[in-house]
């Protein structure tokens, strides 16, 4: 365990190193904060509530789902990589496993943009827009819980289709496929509050809905007690689902694993 | 006549690449046009359900939409290697036209086209105008045919003119990456909405920084004529076409001025 902490935390370190990024990235979430509420403020168009939502509910879903996909996201294209120059290889002679070592790297690279994309980010919106504080502190625990289930949701997506490129001589396409799906069904374009309800039905039996949407609805207190409980009961189904599922694919693919030149 | 041959000739090589892997190609495109989508669906998604921004309706939207799509169609294959352009210095391939004896910008504009971005993005456009040109009221005869062409080549040369200068910027700094990324994609990313409904200085930016209203916003105005416009001096949406030549010409001048100081990364 001590190893793929010390991993995480070296990637952290790693992203420190380039300030220019680390100024701009916070500018950039700023900015796109900013639009964004403006876009919603459009959208509301000076009614107060619609469907029930209000508009400060809103906008704190969509600073919190920011937040959260800035985090994870990570480089899809780093399995495909290793396998192209054979770089794999290597790997598998280091006594970590390999599958943790990327996970922890991608984790330490996630905690970074939180803390330092997001957290100023979030306090210069604070200074010109009020969001809704968490409901309760039970609740808040329950979000930071759901939060990291639905991190590993979106990453074992993520890596089982990075497995594909065992089989596949590019995976871009896919996962560019992929992200659209994201994008829309697990509501970082459009809270799924506002979905067309045959849409909101689907999605509800899609993985997508437990990434950023129950940690936002959790924080709300749109969930409460049992609901709560429901939510991340959900969320580790998937887990387990996508988890054996991504095995599966690995298993495979390092078996047809062919690297050639030496 | 020369020059047209040598241009002929390149997009004929930058079919040719391509052509080599056919269905990669083919999966390619289909990405970006899906990608690009995205923004797409999600706006007739929040539109179904809020009906209007700021008295924009869905139609209004897409045809707003489509002049970005149809535009960067054109862009990305002219201005490819201006796209990423510190990487075009730091393999070395920026040295290489140095050598040649033809304009160093025009040889950047012809060397490579990104054909799969283009018919991505160009399907995309022609889709949307398509969709909605019909339906949101606009009288098409010669003036505005015109004036539409007019606005779609002003808006290339506006988008390129951004390329050239955040180009120009490599000879001045290292890393130009995320400058670009707020400015350049942000923004256009931004332009995708009526700009009258964002916070003053961000529509500042968008009219006299990185001038995208002028790319879709002004033109499409023109045609369609909604209130919001009257926050703006009217003449904004007539000189519009001809913005497209004074950015252009800028940037050239700021290439040029900018291009003495390079000297090669390599050895």
């Amino acid at each position: 365990m001590r190893a793929y902490v010390e991993f995480a935390v070296k990637k952290f370190q790693d992203k420190m190193a380039y300030r220019l990024d680390f100024f701009m990235g916070i500018v950039n979430t700023a900015i796109t904060i900013v639009v964004y509420l403006c876009i919603y403020k459009a959208l509301y168009g000076g009614a107060t509530e619609v469907d029930g939502i209000s508009y400060r509910m809103v906008a704190t879903s969509f600073v919190i789902t920011l937040g959260l996909s800035n985090a994870f996201h990570f480089n899809e294209m780093f399995l495909e990589h290793k396998i192209h120059d054979g770089s794999i290889t290597n790997e598998f002679l280091k006594p970590v496993s390999f599958l943790f070592r990327m996970l922890a790297e991608n984790i330490g690279e996630g905690v970074f943009k939180l803390v330092f994309h997001f957290l100023p980010a979030l306090l210069f919106t604070l200074l010109h827009t009020k969001l809704c504080p968490p409901k309760s502190a039970p609740g808040l625990i329950a979000m930071f819980i759901s939060v990291a289930f639905g991190y590993l949701i979106l990453w074992l997506i993520s890596f089982i289709i990075q497995t594909w490129s065992f089989w596949l001589f590019s995976v871009w396409g896919i996962m560019t496929i992929k992200n659209v799906f994201v994008n829309i069904l697990a509501g970082t374009l459009l809270p799924l509050w506002f979905m067309p309800t045959a849409l909101r039905k689907i999605i509800s039996f899609t993985p997508f809905e437990s990434i950023y949407f129950t940690p936002v609805r959790i924080y709300l207190g749109e969930l409460n007690g049992s609901q709560i409980l429901s939510g991340i009961a959900v969320q580790v189904l998937w887990i387990v689902t996508l988890g054996i599922i991504a095995n599966l694919f690995w298993k495979r693919g390092i078996k047809k694993l062919v690297v050639q030149g030496g | 006549m020369g020059e047209i041959r040598v241009v002929l000739q390149s997009l004929k090589m930058s079919i040719h690449t391509r052509m080599q892997y056919r269905v990669d190609s083919l999966v390619a495109t289909l990405a970006v046009f899906i990608r690009e989508s995205a923004n797409i669906i999600a706006i007739y998604l929040a539109l179904l359900k809020f009906d209007r921004i700021n008295d924009w309706n869905v139609n209004e939207m897409l045809f707003l939409y489509s002049i970005l799509f149809l535009t960067y169609a054109f862009v990305v294959s002219l201005f490819a290697d201006l796209r990423q352009f510190s990487d075009t210095i730091r393999e070395g391939r920026f040295d290489r036209l140095l050598v040649r004896p033809r304009s160093l910008l025009l040889q950047l504009i012809l060397n490579n086209a990104d054909l799969i971005a283009s018919a991505g993005h160009g399907t995309l456009g022609l889709l949307l105008f398509v969709i909605s040109a019909g339906r949101v009221g606009i009288h098409w005869d010669f003036v505005t045919v015109l004036y539409y062409i007019g606005a779609i080549i002003g808006g290339i040369l506006i988008q390129g003119g951004m390329f050239i200068v955040f180009s120009s910027l490599c000879f001045y700094f290292v890393e130009t990456g995320s400058i670009r990324d707020i400015f350049y994609w942000n923004m256009r990313k931004f332009a995708g909405y009526p700009i009258s409904i964002y916070h003053k200085l961000i529509q500042g930016i968008l009219i006299y920084v990185v001038p995208f209203a002028f790319v879709n916003y002004f033109p499409a105005q023109y045609l369609l004529r909604k209130e919001d416009m009257a926050n703006y001096p009217a003449i904004y949406i007539y000189i519009a076409p001809f913005v497209g030549i004074i950015v252009y010409a800028a940037a050239y001048l700021f290439w040029r001025v900018s291009v003495r100081r390079y000297y090669s990364t390599g050895n």
